[in-house]
């Protein structure tokens, strides 16, 4: 479930100067507190993605990994630290259905270059992270508690959406159309904001 | 001319999840190269994923998983050989596509009817959905049509116009079986569009019936 509680601004930020110690200093304890948080959470995204465990454990390792790797790439203007890992996660999570269904041989692609789209001429209108946190924040804090769970599942594929039909003890169909209703809800209230 | 059309919301939301299908997710990326308006409300539900993340209730990680991977924190990144990347992209000439999608490799113009050229994109992955360039001479009246799965247009260069609007570069559009469309196409240049389809075109009439097989590839 969405909590907007948990996520705060402050909370936010604590998570970036972590990644941001990782980033400049290599610093392990930064990197194991941002382990012992986040690893545990990407392995359940990845779970109720439809991965197994073992997978789920390996995947959640592979993502803590490549925010050592990464960290001087994070940029806290332009991405919270959850946001940031989330788009880590979601990249290694489409590389590995496609190992998947290849049956191992792997032609490695790279997911990463294919959500960059920032490309367009003249000054990028982007929000600013912490903008952006705030209005996400505010937008979900308005949605109620079973509209905030249904619209985790736009962030699953639809062969997990079953899975969760059953968890939450509604019909397959009622999920779909709850989660369509969150998300116009969702992008209103962001619309609101801007 | 600004873009007027743009992916529903459920689209960039779909995009941003990361659950889309790669020929889908070609022609979201075309439409977000030169869309700022849709990159924003995209980065959005990004941080709306970040939100998810951090709201979910933590799984226990196995009992070495941290120690595994510090022992991998000061090895030297090992990237898995890579494919040569050509030095110029195959579809470099064509104006309007997201920089990873002029790397892939792409068949030269085939003529499937009169005025109409189509030039297939090869995926790097396996996708159900199959991603082509569509080239129309102006004024160019293409057959009414419908689908049987969705088919994503993003134009590129040149308009076209059918019952929903006026299409211009950069504008999107979905159509799916519930829409027949008819589709001309604009004066005074050559009209190309990047096209990502699922399941069949069924188009109308018998010279439909004659040119169907091309365009299934």
């Amino acid at each position: 479930m969405i909590s907007p509680v948990r996520q705060g601004a402050s909370d936010s930020g604590y998570w970036a100067s972590l990644i941001e110690a990782v980033a400049v200093h290599e610093d392990r304890a930064a990197f194991g507190a941002l382990f012992e948080h986040f690893a545990p959470l990407v392995k359940t995204f990845m779970r109720r993605s439809g991965v197994t465990e073992a997978s789920a454990d390996e995947l959640a390792q592979e993502t803590l990994l490549a925010v050592w790797r990464k960290a001087s790439l994070f940029d806290p203007s332009t991405a919270g630290a959850a946001a940031w890992i989330f788009t880590i996660a979601r990249n290694l999570r489409i590389d590995s259905f496609r190992r998947g269904r290849r049956d191992g041989l792997t032609e490695s692609s790279d997911v990463d270059v294919e959500f960059q789209v920032d490309e367009s001429p003249g000054p990028d209108s982007r929000v600013a992270a912490d903008q952006a946190e705030t209005r996400v924040r505010a937008a979900l804090a308005q949605l109620s508690e079973d509209q905030r769970r249904v619209l985790e599942l736009s962030f699953y594929e639809e062969k997990a959406h079953g899975e969760i039909a059953r968890m939450l003890r509604i019909p397959l169909g009622t999920v779909k159309s709850r989660s369509r209703l969150a998300m116009n809800r969702l992008r209103n209230l962001l619309g609101e904001f801007s | 001319m600004s873009i007027q059309h743009h992916p529903v919301d459920e689209l960039l939301t779909a995009f941003a999840a990361g659950t889309l299908d790669l020929g889908q997710h070609v022609a979201v990326a075309t439409h977000l190269t030169r869309c700022s308006r849709c990159r924003d409300a995209m980065h959005l539900m990004e941080h709306v994923g970040g939100a998810v993340l951090a709201g979910l209730s933590p799984t226990p990680m196995s009992g070495d998983a941290l120690s595994r991977v510090e022992a991998r924190l000061r090895q030297p990144v090992v990237y898995e050989a890579r494919r040569e990347e050509p030095e110029r992209g195959t579809l470099d000439d064509m104006p309007g596509l997201p920089a990873f999608v002029r790397r892939y490799p792409a068949a030269s113009w085939k003529w499937i009817a009169p005025g109409v050229r189509l030039r297939p994109i090869r995926l790097p992955a396996e996708s159900d959905t199959r991603v082509f360039l569509l080239k129309s001479a102006p004024g160019t009246k293409m057959l009414e049509h419908t689908h049987t799965g969705t088919e994503m247009t993003c134009v590129l260069t040149g308009s076209f116009s059918h019952e929903a609007g006026n299409f211009g570069p950069g504008d999107f559009d979905l159509g799916d079986n519930t829409i027949n469309h008819h589709v001309t196409v604009g004066a005074g240049e050559d009209c190309i569009c990047l096209v990502a389809m699922y399941g069949d075109l069924r188009l109308a009439g018998i010279i439909g019936t004659l040119i169907q097989p091309f365009i299934r590839m």
